[in-house]
């Protein structure tokens, strides 16, 4: 590879890390306004500038706390594989206890005489959502 | 056949070139965490670090990472 290639590749490699960087304090403050619309149309407004503001923060501190910790800047930069593989061995983590949640949720509802819901469709969603993403990306090699 | 990584000289080539693990970490766009994480064998890394790592250090990945029938 010429080193002017590898110099394009280097920069567009850092340009997307940028825009991931980005992207977490941009998607809390979006989030935060969306919290806010959904208050005042649902007519507790002070819930929601307290839901913005809390919002607003996190986006800050995110991109705050970022330039301190390489943990943080690695899971919001995606550019570092030992942080990225570890955010996503946490998810299947997290991912776990909810299938746990779900299934027991359902369990202790239908064993009341309810139809299971909203476990049981969440439930669907998940395993429905799992199925779809383990075709797509047995399909992509 | 499987292979496995039992050790590397991760460390030992980039004292030898009186580099940081920070100087390292930032030639290889990883944080310093995975450099040590990598030199005290925790972190295995992936195909793409490894053959980065031995190029940077002018040497085959089978010199850096010593590999293992399991």
């Amino acid at each position: 590879m010429s080193r002017n290639a590898s110099a394009g590749n280097a920069e567009r490699a850092a340009a997307r890390r940028r825009l991931y960087y980005w992207s977490t304090p941009a998607l809390s403050a979006v989030f935060g306004v969306v919290f806010l619309l959904a208050f005042l149309a649902g007519g507790h407004p002070l819930t929601g500038w307290l839901a913005l503001g809390f919002m607003l923060v996190l986006a800050a501190g995110s991109a705050l706390l970022g330039r301190f910790s390489e943990t943080v800047k690695g899971l919001m930069d995606r550019g570092d594989e030992r942080i990225v593989a570890i955010d996503q061995r946490a998810i299947t983590g997290a991912a776990m206890a909810l299938v746990l949640v779900l299934i027991g949720g359902a369990i202790v509802e239908l064993a009341r005489g309810h139809s299971g819901a909203p476990f049981t469709w969440l439930a669907a969603v998940f395993g429905l959502t799992y199925l779809a993403t383990l075709t797509v990306l047995r399909l992509r090699g | 056949m499987e292979l496995v990584v039992v050790g590397n000289s991760v460390r030992a080539l980039r004292t030898g070139r009186g580099l940081s693990q920070a100087q390292l970490a930032g030639a290889m766009g990883v944080s310093r965490q995975t450099i040590n994480s990598i030199e005290v064998g925790r972190y295995t890394p992936s195909l793409a670090l490894a053959v980065a790592l031995a190029r940077y250090f002018g040497s085959a990945v089978e010199e850096v990472f010593d590999v293992q029938e399991r």
